[in-house]
């Protein structure tokens, strides 16, 4: 504490010193160079001393307390903040909602990986070697060459495998993926490096696109808690055919007018190459899978147009939550 | 892409209105970003006569006397300031009152009105040049237009048919489609999603240019018999098929002297007019999807230093140089491919053609090139180079193999000169895939109930080949279909073409969900920690070496990114906390007086290695930080209170002992006020205050304590309820005097009230004093 107290102290006589500065004018052209030189030495000579005070600071032995005890010597026992204080992230609060929609459908919930390899990411999801595809997901790279995700989809493979039993059992397979995933790709408001995702796998003997369709209109609709029109559009992605981009019409909570659409979500059935390689037979059994943002939902929900917000840490942003 | 509604009516007949034609495009071809009206920008501009044309003295302007037709009953004046006016040229005249095409999307478009110009000529409207008409930016002079075409008083827009829409077109979701980057392929598309056949021009099936000349087939491909051009491509991965002509012509350089539609529809589509040859390479392109290069052929020959020419298809070599069109030398790169004459590089292929061989006024003979290259290449080569050309996008989506020959044809007959060498390399044609599929298989896929008829029908419009026998049809698709291979990919055309729109949405019935308990045990922290006052945090899974190096950790232990936006971003974290301590002195800084934040996210370890699966071992983590600018006490015991509420909430009630470790997440702390947190003799975390100079380096207050959990082990011991106490029937507080620590304490009162609850108080001790006085609140159940 005395050590602190002294620094302090020492900071305050570096002020001082600075303000001195300003005298400088007052003083006689030809005693300026020495009164600058006599105060640039009383500057160099307290920030000196102030370092050391720290250096001091740092490599002081700290004095063991009873960590059995629950409030040091002679000190009130510590309270809890308020709970006006407390906040939930945006994302995760949304996260939360969004699977408890989908696990209430009969979805299980699988959290992504965030660190995965080529296979997962791209192999095992029917992306042909150096196909440009690979490249327009703007992976990072580890030494290893291991794959922080560019998409929650670096789940399918493996859910595809450990739920299998769930066909041969003459079940469906219906999981959604939520977790963080990360692009190479500079900041702005409307662009992250890391951002959230929630991918969905459905796999059965007789599931249609009209099915695929179905659920996903009633995600939404619970979602947004009204009867909503949805539309799509051809789409590409390599482990999907068709693939489709999935759009619903502004919800009227979000301000939303007829005609006006929001592309939700990229989804499609699942490429027959796709099921093979997770030894499922593609003859037997159809499937579709979807994928979308979260972080747009929770901007769309609160009107935000910045999304460098949600991992900034800042606490006057996250305390409106 | 830009593709023009009127050109596309061309090829196809659209009866349905305009809005209605966006939408189904969008809905059943591809994304339309955003729609150009142009059904009144060229309103109020007329054809006129110049009649007569004076020059007015010491300035570059003319004044002019001009025949508007039927716009106005008498000649019109104005002044025009560029050089090639004269008098009888047919000119497009702007009226007062009517806007400068150009500055329509101008936050203020230039509205023409009467001005008097030089303080005494009267000027009323403005005779346009090319770039102020928005056909490119050709500012030489004003446009001049063909007398077989038009006459005085004509509306321009009538003329050159310039009421129209222009769609914006979103590349990304036609990557696999280079037929869908031609109008012809656009509108074979469109003529199927209105349930129309389409008819293909002739010539993307047989090329009927090349009569005078006497074609051979040989090993690699069609040639010319009298005069031959040798091709030599390396490896046909690269490059599987060039086709190539010399055509004898005239001027080569020269621009039309009218305007033509054709200068208009590049403009529509956003390229500029440069000359007759090169505007009708890029016309061809984009008609059709195949980009075309022309060289110089005297001076191909003459670079190659060959007695016989020769066009060789290769890779770069590491560190070649070439000069390309736009004057710039660039350095190429062993993923390159280039064409050379001989030895010598004269185009860096798909990208831009070489200044060496460059078509100029003297160019008595061409050398047309309609080639297919390898889109992998050429992606590589357009990043390495920054050349974002119309040719290299469409390059890239990989041209069909099966058009360049028939496309050499087209444009050989529309650049009008006199074929003299024709040489097509082909080596391994590609074989068109046949799919054999069934109606049931199509329907039970997509939740449709479409009849064969239909299903054929809706094929055939887009140019599919389709037979069926008894229960299986039989799909062969076109050469310029190069992304059909399988049952989906039909499948995908059927449901397409007729409308995903019209799919009926269904529910399928299946099981319920299984709880995942990380999920849940999240859930349920997040819940409390609100209530406790402390705020989630999300921070990046990336940290900066530096970072690692102020929390004590080890970089060699972080799996380290190598393309990392920034040296801020480069490892991948060990645990939770450092990252936090980083957000406390942001937060300290705002000023945020007190806080207590925390994150759960995954966190990962070298030395944990790799787990079944081959990738890094992952584990749940949760940091949590407590700070506050201007408190004295001890931060332990607060961050303490946190995480023992935390796992009581969850039933578990840990040892609080001695830092013994010192792996990773222990490394910030300070061994003399933290301790482990041990359940069952395992260590599930850490909680203490940071060593002085952890703090001293995150540049934060002395008010500073955390903990860091691992939740995979705290899952394992997690309860799904926490102890409902019974109601106490009495209390009282004890102080006993004492020089022990709280636990030894603790356990003497504990003997001496079996059964009573007991609850810490706070701890005296007086000044010089030896012993304490410890307070503890008991409660006694029934």
């Amino acid at each position: 504490m005395e050590q602190s107290e002294k620094i302090g102290k020492l900071k305050q006589k570096l002020k001082e010193l600075n303000a001195e500065y300003a005298k400088i004018k007052e003083i006689k052209a030809e005693r300026r160079a020495e009164f600058g030189r006599q105060l640039n030495e009383a500057k160099q000579k307290v920030l000196a001393e102030i370092k050391k005070a720290e250096q001091d600071l740092i490599n002081k032995e700290s004095k063991p307390i009873d960590i059995t005890a629950w409030s040091g010597v002679n000190e009130p026992l510590p309270e809890f903040y308020p709970a006006t204080l407390g906040s939930k992230h945006p994302l995760m609060a949304e996260l939360d909602r969004v699977t408890g929609i989908y696990q209430m459908m009969g979805f299980d919930v699988v959290e992504s990986r965030q660190l995965d390899d080529e296979f997962h990411m791209f192999d095992s999801l029917n992306f042909v070697k150096e196909h440009p595809a690979r490249d327009g997901y703007d992976t990072f790279r580890t030494e290893e060459g291991l794959i922080p995700p560019a998409h929650t989809s670096t789940m399918q493979h493996r859910v595809l495998k450990s739920y299998k039993h769930k066909l041969e059992e003459g079940e469906a397979i219906a999981v959604v993926v939520p977790g963080r995933v990360y692009r190479n790709e500079d900041v702005d408001a409307t662009h992250e490096h890391t951002f959230y995702q929630c991918e969905g796998v459905y796999v059965s003997k007789d599931c249609t696109m009209g099915d695929m369709l179905g659920i996903l209109r009633e995600f939404f609709e619970k979602y947004y808690e009204q009867k909503l029109n949805i539309r799509t559009q051809p789409g590409y992605f390599p482990f999907t055919e068709p693939s489709l981009e999935f759009m619903i019409e502004k919800p009227k909570s979000l301000g939303g007018k007829k005609g006006d659409f929001l592309e939700m979500l990229g989804c499609g059935m699942i490429h027959p190459n796709v099921l093979k390689m997770a030894g499922i037979d593609p003859l037997k059994y159809h499937g579709f899978a979807w994928g979308g943002g979260i972080d747009r939902l929770v901007m769309l929900r609160y009107g935000l147009g910045d999304v460098r917000h949600f991992e900034s840490g800042n606490l006057n942003f996250l305390r409106e939550f | 892409m830009k593709i023009s509604l009127n050109w596309l009516r061309k090829y196809v007949d659209i009866n349905i209105p305009n809005e209605e034609l966006i939408r189904l495009i969008g809905a059943r071809l591809v994304e339309v970003e955003g729609v150009i009206d142009e059904t009144s920008k060229y309103d109020k501009i007329y054809v006129a006569r110049v009649e007569k044309a004076e020059k007015i003295p010491d300035t570059h302007l003319t004044l002019c006397q001009i025949n508007v037709g039927t716009a106005s009953d008498s000649l019109v004046q104005v002044v025009c300031g560029a050089p090639n006016v004269r008098e009888g040229m047919l000119v497009a005249w702007i009226a007062p009152g009517a806007i400068v095409p150009a500055s329509v999307k101008e936050d203020a478009p230039f509205v023409i009105g009467k001005r008097k110009m030089l303080k005494k000529y009267e000027s009323s409207g403005m005779l346009a040049g090319a770039d102020e008409l928005d056909f490119g930016d050709d500012h030489s002079g004003i446009v001049e237009i063909d007398p077989k075409e038009a006459k005085p008083g004509d509306l321009l827009a009538d003329v050159f048919n310039l009421k129209d829409l222009i769609l914006e077109i979103e590349n990304k979701s036609l990557t696999h489609r280079p037929d869908c980057f031609g109008i012809i392929g656009f509108a074979r598309e469109v003529a199927g999603i209105m349930g129309q056949k389409f008819n293909d021009p002739d010539f993307l099936f047989k090329e009927d240019t090349f009569k005078d000349l006497v074609l051979k087939q040989t090993k690699t491909g069609l040639e010319s018999e009298d005069q031959k051009i040798d091709i030599e491509v390396s490896d046909s991965k690269i490059c599987p098929r060039y086709s190539a002509a010399v055509l004898k012509i005239k001027d080569a350089t020269e621009k039309e002297k009218y305007l033509t539609s054709m200068q208009v529809l590049l403009a529509k589509s956003g390229m500029n007019s440069i000359s007759k040859i090169v505007d009708i390479t890029n016309y061809i392109m984009l008609l059709t999807g195949q980009p075309l290069h022309a060289f110089d052929f005297d001076k191909f020959v003459k670079v190659g230093k060959n007695s016989s020419p020769k066009i060789a298809v290769r890779l770069a070599k590491n560190g070649e140089k070439m000069i390309l069109l736009d004057d710039e030398e660039v350095e190429l790169n062993e993923n390159d491919i280039v064409i050379a004459s001989g030895d010598t590089p004269v185009a860096l292929a798909g990208a831009m053609g070489g200044k060496n061989t460059m078509v100029d006024d003297e160019t008595k003979q061409i050398l047309l090139e309609s080639a297919s290259f390898s889109l992998y290449n050429l992606r590589k080569t357009q990043m390495a180079h920054g050349i974002f050309s119309e040719a290299i996008t469409r390059f890239t989506k990989g041209v069909p193999c099966g058009g360049t020959f028939n496309v050499l044809a087209e444009a050989s007959k529309e650049i009008g000169g006199k074929p003299v060498a024709v040489k097509d390399y082909y080596m391994e044609p590609n074989l068109q895939p046949i799919v054999k599929i069934t109606t049931k298989e199509i329907n039970s896929l997509l939740g449709t109930n479409y009849d064969e008829k239909l299903i054929m029908d809706t094929l055939k419009n887009v140019g599919f080949e389709v037979q069926n026998d008894k229960s299986e049809l039989t799909v062969i698709p076109k050469y310029w279909r190069t992304d059909i291979h399988i049952k989906e990919d039909i499948i995908e055309e059927v449901g397409r073409l007729l409308g995903y729109d019209n799919i009926i949405p269904t529910l399928p019935l299946h099981g319920t969900a299984d709880i995942n308990s990380m999920f849940a045990l999240k859930h349920k922290i997040r819940d409390l920690m609100d209530k406790l006052g402390a705020n989630e945090l999300l921070t990046y899974s990336f940290v900066s070496g530096k970072l690692l190096e102020k929390a004590n950790q080890d970089q060699s232990n972080s799996y380290k990114i190598v393309n990392s936006i920034s040296p801020e971003l480069q490892y991948v974290r060990q645990s939770i906390v450092p990252s936090l301590l980083d957000k406390a002195f942001l937060n300290e800084k705002l000023p945020v007086e007190q806080f207590a934040i925390y994150e759960m996210n995954k966190v990962y370890r070298k030395e944990w290695g790799r787990d079944e699966e081959d990738v890094p071992v992952e584990k749940n983590s949760l940091g949590f930080i407590i700070a506050e600018r201007k408190k004295k006490e001890t931060a332990y015991y607060a961050a303490k209170k946190y995480v023992a509420r935390l796992l009581g909430e969850i039933g578990i009630v840990p040892e609080f002992l001695p830092l013994k470790n010192s792996n990773a997440t222990l490394r910030p702390f300070d061994s003399n006020r933290s301790a482990e947190i041990v359940l069952k003799n395992k260590t599930i975390g850490v909680v203490g205050e940071f060593k002085n100079s952890v703090r001293a380096s995150f540049k934060l207050a002395e008010y500073l304590a955390g903990f860091e959990l691992d939740l995979d082990a705290v899952l394992q011991s997690a309860k799904l309820k926490k102890e409902i106490r019974p109601f106490s029937k009495k209390s009282e507080d004890i102080t006993i005097t004492t020089d022990t620590s709280y636990e030894e304490t603790l356990k003497k009162v504990q003997k001496e009230h079996p059964g009573a609850r007991i609850e810490p108080g706070t701890i005296y001790q007086g000044i010089g004093q030896k012993t304490k006085n410890m307070t503890f609140h008991l409660e006694f159940v029934e």
